[in-house]
């Protein structure tokens, strides 16, 4: 039995049925983002054509290789939100999109790990 | 009169709808951030992976990245970045309920260009 008022049921869900947590969830990673752009732009300009050695120290640093974990799970939410978005206005076939949702989702995932282990594997020297 | 052949929402391409800054840079962002999505993370993912690996991936893929491809991949990538952080930040504006007059919104329009092409210049410029 649902002991919820029917108007606090449905306020704030909408025809999405979870409200603006998607919306809400591309905004705040735009914004984390947009402070890590800085760090991402200066790190692009450091490394750009540096050799194995220069690089491994810069990224075994612990502030960049933390930095680097956070900017892969934050790129990465916000490419899987942003990808489904793109996907749910223009495929417009019920199974592929279906299908395009579940890989984009599997897929940023999967890169997150892998990146957040690359990054961890450089910073322990292991 | 046949009603199948009428375009869907959004369809903002082809007769339906007059080409104007608010409509292609809405477009571009979504493309600009469709790009990075398929080459520049993967390609930053491929780079990271590499460095991980030992010094001769790293080579191998600091050798790509040195090739005329690899250095308009780099460029584009970076124009994108630009481009979709100046689009991300009217978007954020907007959010906050600011800027929405047509005018403001054609001229950040007009300043969000001129910005990501100064931003993709300077670092494009400084990591040579």
């Amino acid at each position: 039995m649902n002991m919820q008022n029917p108007l606090a049921r449905v306020r704030g869900t909408g025809s999405s049925g979870e409200g603006s947590h998607h919306w809400r969830s591309q905004r705040y990673s735009a914004l984390i983002l947009l402070l890590l752009s800085v760090w991402i732009l200066w790190l692009g300009v450091s490394l750009a054509g540096a050799d194995y050695a220069s690089a491994s120290a810069v990224m075994s640093s612990p502030v960049n290789a933390g930095m680097a974990i956070l900017f892969a799970g934050t790129v990465f939410y916000h490419t899987q939100l942003g990808l489904q978005v793109v996907i749910e206005d223009y495929v417009h076939i019920a199974t592929l999109e279906f299908a395009m949702l579940i890989i984009v989702r599997f897929a940023c995932l999967v890169a997150f790990l892998i990146s957040a282990i690359a990054a961890l594997k450089i910073a322990l020297g292991a | 009169m046949s009603t199948t052949k009428r375009p869907m929402s959004p369809y903002m391409l082809g007769p339906y709808y007059k080409f104007q800054i608010t409509s292609v840079l809405s477009i571009l962002n979504r493309l600009t951030g469709v790009f990075m999505s398929v080459v520049t993370a993967p390609l930053l993912l491929c780079w990271l992976i590499a460095l991980a690996s030992g010094e001769e991936a790293f080579a191998a893929v600091s050798l790509w990245l040195g090739s005329v491809l690899g250095k308009l991949v780099i460029a584009a990538s970076v124009f994108s970045f630009s481009f979709h952080l100046m689009g991300g930040i009217r978007h954020l504006i907007w959010d906050a309920g600011w800027m929405l007059e047509n005018s403001q919104v054609r001229f950040s329009g007009w300043l969000a260009i001129v910005g990501s092409v100064v931003l993709t210049l300077i670092v494009l410029g400084a990591g040579l």
